[in-house]
């Protein structure tokens, strides 16, 4: 995905078509019926890369045979600490997501996709506008694309700033111009997402690898990588490594590691690394003893994780874990949308006792009161983001617990 | 119609048959089983944010919310198992954190659910030591209206009323998480006729009545069950009342009248009974009598003016007894000009009748025809009057040379009976769509007050020797039921709390 | 109601377009109309941009009060987003954050006197590799150092 990302000009249509670009989407409409891109892309065993990585191709398969028209939604959204990686793709390969786009409406039948971008990215909105009115002129986009009767539509509407617009059902309320409140499931978006339209949602990065799986094949794709984690994936490695980036890899080919002392140089300071997130910031904390796992979706998860979003944020051993448990509370509790009980009062809740830790004041027992709001939260809510939540505030007063019981001791006596 | 497909399930180990699909608040409702729930309400769209309701689905993995899981054939749920219990304590000890210690101030005590729900479900300790959160308080959303932000536990079920059920659309949601709070929109005054209902709904004391506000705490009322009677369709409420003095009507729920709901017009429409001008005992000439020396009196005037033409007005606020009782008099007189008015405004398409008064019917039941526009321009030997609650008055220019009156107010007549208002009697009365309906005695305005209807009985007496009316409400309901073919096989009880159906002909729409 | 920029209502139109429903164009248009009422959504703006949609004014209201990049209250000039989000706090956000205390006398979601610019702390802007970071209105600033950070603000007219 990241081939011709370094040249300047990859993000003009001429360029793009000259390292190959549309040629998949020419294959596909001319040769291939939209049954046969399905069956591609759940050949290659792609997931979704936004981080639940759901099967791509099994999603698709979930619409339904209906006279109602139907929308593919991109989910540009992206705000998960740690992950900057579908900016990279939208910003310096734009066609590659455009093509995908259209890929992929024309496997589920629809004629208009939107991509939703989140308003904090200015550039990639821009950017991706010329493109599109590119390809608008070019044909490729709008009625009769290539001559082939194939009509599709693709827009950009922008967020206003809320994570939460990420998670998909939130997305699609907030594209139909409300608050971004996630929906009760069921029903799933395939079958009623914008106005009660069935409605795919895909990551970026994953439309992205559309492109690819079709101008390759499916077969190809699963090639590459491994088991339960195929293809390549764009990694963000953020914070305490000497070089931090975002690298195209093929999933499971090395350790975490190997990855962040290896190849990222290790920590700038020389100390030992302390913590990562692996997947952006919702997923359980990981130290240094754990890494020693592969990088891959399945591998993680075993070891008590996730790769999430493949945002990895790395602390040293300088770094306090009270800080950075302080720093992910005031995140979510920002970012809760605050229909539901469990994160609206338990976000704060959580905030308000780490934050007592750093000032002084709080006790042994407030650990366990951590981890027991946070288990309030679990698995009790109407979206994610409260299990995003609950996963590492409840990591790090377990693996970090003696920082957390220093506090009380240093403020007890001070 | 086909008949909704069933399903068979297990819910506490208990098997229920109900329809497929049915949500699994209302199966354990039919179990005789009680989930808690506060954003969930059966009128209203689900909106799935308190997570109150958490129950668990055998082979579901995370425990879901009964009000959007919908009943399946073999499904084997749980609603108080440990897992269940240790979710509700959770979710109720999060909803406490930033509720204010408002109880001792709180109108809502007594009736509110997230004290219920506290008591039963929550764990009875606090471990939140921080500020509470602190957000508008005290709010007047126009004059019936008072919302309370840190009360709030952002159900929505004033939301939802509003938009699906009222059609105002008018109260949203302003800021984000924790900061969220409710907002009106326009000039923040609500505009829907219905506003006051979600005071009803709301289950804890954001929403709360300007006009019961304070008046009194729950456990201190006497509640009666009857119906409004301001206009035709009879919504069913309760009525709380404190040393004899109403405090408020609520609405009560009757799926064949009302529904959940009722106006707010109605539900203020009482003052009148408390604070009017009232006749506390009759009056002969101007002056206060007793009952019996009024009754004389009326006999004589009446048996006088037998000649000269008797005028009957009965009044459309009249139940079915003292209507039958008036029917009797004037059988016993021969008086065959026998009218009623019929007040009429504006209705609408929800609750709100054009006719308001609440027994037409029965006033048509009990043969008295609707009142001319003109009234024939003669001298009456006597007008024998109910001056009605509500409505115009007969015109001044009516004239009769003795006046008998039944009115709530004195007024000038030979003599003037008082009146007593519907929540001081029992009876019935036909509401809209012919549903027969019991009025409740709930308070004594005055204990020397006698009703209507036994002052008719008596005055029949005085009239016919040998006539004797009946004791109770029950007997008096019995004495319509033989005379009316319409009432046939109905008693007293059976037409209870809910009412029922009539089938009658020729009563007006 | 006061009336909108012939050129905004006619954009406005025109992305109502992109979409069955004409309320979903609603956040784009807001952007557009935040631009041209002076950077914040006043009271009038609220009721004006709830009557060019057909929505009640609290709709709108709401829309402001949910998305961080919408501003109930007047803001600067300028608008200054300086991530504060883990990745950026890692590679010293937070001193920053001390500075432009220190230096512009703001902090979060307060205004310079002299009006150049309104501060907001935002969460994960998506620059992570490249942290510290910071948006000034739609200009991106990476790799932020005290003396870079220094330099822009300066620079802001």
């Amino acid at each position: 995905m990241l081939e011709h990302a370094d040249d300047p000009a990859q993000k003009t249509l001429e360029v793009y078509r000259r390292n190959g670009g549309y040629q998949a989407l020419e294959k596909a409409l001319r040769e291939m019926s939209p049954a046969d891109v399905t069956e591609e892309v759940v050949k290659s065993g792609v997931r979704g890369r936004g981080g639940a990585g759901f099967p791509c191709g099994r999603k698709w398969k979930f619409v339904p045979k209906t006279d109602k028209p139907k929308y593919l939604c991109v989910n540009a959204d992206e705000s998960e600490p740690g992950t900057c990686k579908d900016r990279q793709i939208m910003e310096r390969d734009p066609h590659q997501l455009l093509e995908g786009a259209l890929l992929a409406c024309y496997a589920i039948g629809a004629e208009t996709a939107y991509i939703y971008v989140r308003g904090e990215y200015p550039h990639s909105i821009a950017i991706l506008e010329k493109a599109i009115e590119e390809a608008r002129e070019a044909g490729l986009l709008g009625k009769d694309i290539l001559g082939t009767g194939f009509d599709c539509d693709l827009w950009v509407h922008p967020g206003a700033g809320a994570y939460i617009c990420g998670e998909e059902t939130s997305l699609l309320t907030s594209l139909e111009g409300n608050r971004g409140y996630p929906r009760l499931r069921p029903p799933f978006p395939a079958v009623e997402g914008l106005w009660r339209c069935p409605t795919i949602v895909n990551n970026v990065e994953t439309i992205s690898c559309v492109t690819h799986i079709i101008k390759r094949g499916g077969d190809w794709f699963a090639s590459l990588g491994c088991e339960g984690s195929t293809g390549t994936r764009l990694f963000c490695i953020s914070g305490h490594v000497k070089r931090p980036g975002v690298y195209e890899f093929e999933c499971g080919k090395f350790t975490m590691r190997e990855l962040l002392e290896d190849f990222c140089g290790g920590t700038p300071s020389g100390l030992p690394i302390k913590g990562v997130f692996p997947g952006g910031s919702s997923v359980q904390v990981m130290t240094n003893e754990e890494l020693d796992v592969r990088f891959d979706i399945e591998s993680v998860q075993k070891a008590g994780s996730g790769l999430g979003s493949a945002g990895m944020m790395v602390f040293d051993g300088a770094t306090s874990a009270v800080d950075v448990a302080l720093n992910i509370a005031e995140f979510y509790s920002h970012e809760s949308c605050g229909q539901c009980t469990p994160c609206r009062e338990g976000s704060d809740w959580i905030r308000m006792l780490v934050k007592r830790f750093l000032d002084g004041g709080a006790g042994t027992s407030d650990i366990d009161l951590i981890h027991t709001v946070a288990n309030y939260m679990d698995g009790t809510t109407i979206c994610a983001l409260a299990d995003a939540m609950a996963w590492p505030m409840k990591s790090l007063v377990e693996k970090f617990r003696p920082e957390f019981e220093a506090y009380v001791a240093e403020k007890a006596t001070a | 119609m086909s008949k909704t497909p069933t399903v068979t399930l297990t819910i506490d180990g208990r098997e229920v048959t109900v329809p497929a699909g049915m949500n699994l608040v209302e199966v354990a409702r039919r179990a005789g089983i009680d989930i808690p729930h506060y954003c969930y309400h059966p009128r209203l769209s689900i909106a799935g944010n308190c997570r109150v309701c958490l129950v668990e689905v055998e082979g579901w993995g995370k425990l879901q919310i009964g009000c959007n899981t919908g009943a399946s054939d073999g499904m084997v749920v749980f609603t108080a198992n440990e897992r269940v219990r240790a979710a509700r304590q959770g979710i109720m000890e999060l909803l406490l954190i930033n509720h204010p210690l408002d109880c001792t101030i709180c109108d809502q005590a007594g009736e509110c659910k997230l004290q219920d729900y506290a008591v039963e479900h929550g764990s009875g300790i606090t471990r939140f030591e921080f500020e509470k959160a602190r957000k508008p308080k005290n709010v007047s959303w126009g004059d019936r209206v008072v919302f309370d932000s840190e009360r709030c536990i952002l159900c929505t079920r004033c939301v939802r009323f509003l938009d699906e059920v009222a059609g105002t659309d008018e109260v949203g949601i302003d800021l984000r998480g924790e900061k969220s709070t409710l907002i009106v929109k326009g000039d923040g005054k609500l505009t829907s006729p219905y506003q006051m209902n979600i005071i009803d709904i709301c289950p804890v004391g954001a929403l709360t009545s300007r006009d019961f506000r304070f008046k009194s705490r729950l456990w201190f009322m006497k509640f009666t069950e009857t119906i409004c009677t301001t206009c035709a369709r009879g919504c069913n409420v309760v009525l709380g009342s404190r040393d004899d003095r109403v405090l408020r009507m609520v609405p009560r729920y009757n799926p064949a009248v009302n529904d959940h709901w009722m106006c707010d017009h109605g539900r203020l429409h009482y003052a009148f009974v408390n604070d009017g001008e009232r006749l506390a005992a009759p009056r002969v000439e101007g002056r206060g009598a007793p009952y019996p020396v009024a009754i004389e009196r009326a006999r004589t005037i009446l048996e006088d003016a037998a000649d000269a033409g008797i005028l009957a007005v009965a009044s459309p606020f009249m139940t079915n007894e003292e209507l039958f009782a008036f029917q009797g008099v004037l059988d016993a007189l021969g008086v065959e000009q026998r009218y009623f008015p019929r007040p009429t405004g504006e209705g609408d398409d929800l609750l709100v009748h054009p006719e308001k008064c609440p027994n037409a019917r029965g006033a048509a039941l009990a043969g008295f025809t609707e009142a001319p526009a003109e009234w024939p321009d003669r001298e009456w030997g006597a007008l024998l009057h109910f001056v009605p609650r509500e409505g115009a008055d007969l015109p001044a220019t009516l004239r009769a040379q003795k006046r008998i009156l039944f009115s709530l107010s004195p007024r000038d007549a030979d003599v003037c009976f008082p009146l007593t208002t519907w929540i001081e009697k029992d009876g019935t009365v036909i509401s809209a769509g012919d549903h027969l309906q019991r009025l409740t005695k709930g308070i004594t305005y005055e204990p020397t007050l006698i009703t209507e209807r036994i002052v008719l009985d008596r005055l029949h007496a005085a009239l016919e020797s040998g006539f004797e009316g009946p004791d109770t409400a029950a007997q008096a309901f019995a004495r319509l039921v033989a005379a009316y073919p319409a009432l046939e096989g109905l008693t007293w009880q059976k037409v209870g709390l809910s009412g029922v159906p009539l089938r009658l002909e020729g009563a007006p729409a | 109601m006061a009336a909108f920029s012939p050129e905004l209502v006619a954009r406005v139109d025109e992305l109502a377009t992109r979409y069955p429903e004409r309320k979903a164009a609603l956040v784009p248009a807001m952007h557009l109309i935040q631009a041209e009422r002076g950077g914040w959504f006043s009271d009038e703006t609220i009721r004006d941009t709830a009557e060019l949609f057909d929505v009640p004014d609290m709709h709108v209201r709401g829309m402001v009060g949910f998305y961080d990049m919408f501003h109930s209250q007047p803001v600067g000039r300028h608008v200054v987003r300086l991530c504060k989000t883990l990745a950026c706090k890692l590679r010293g956000s937070d001193e920053l954050r001390a500075h432009i205390r220190e230096q512009f006398g703001v902090g979060n979601g307060e205004t310079t006197e002299d009006g150049r610019f309104t501060f907001k702390c935002f969460e994960c802007l998506g620059h992570c590799s490249t942290a510290p970071m910071m948006l000034v209105d739609d200009e991106k600033y990476e790799d932020l150092t005290v003396a870079k950070l220094d330099d822009v603000l300066r620079g802001l007219e």
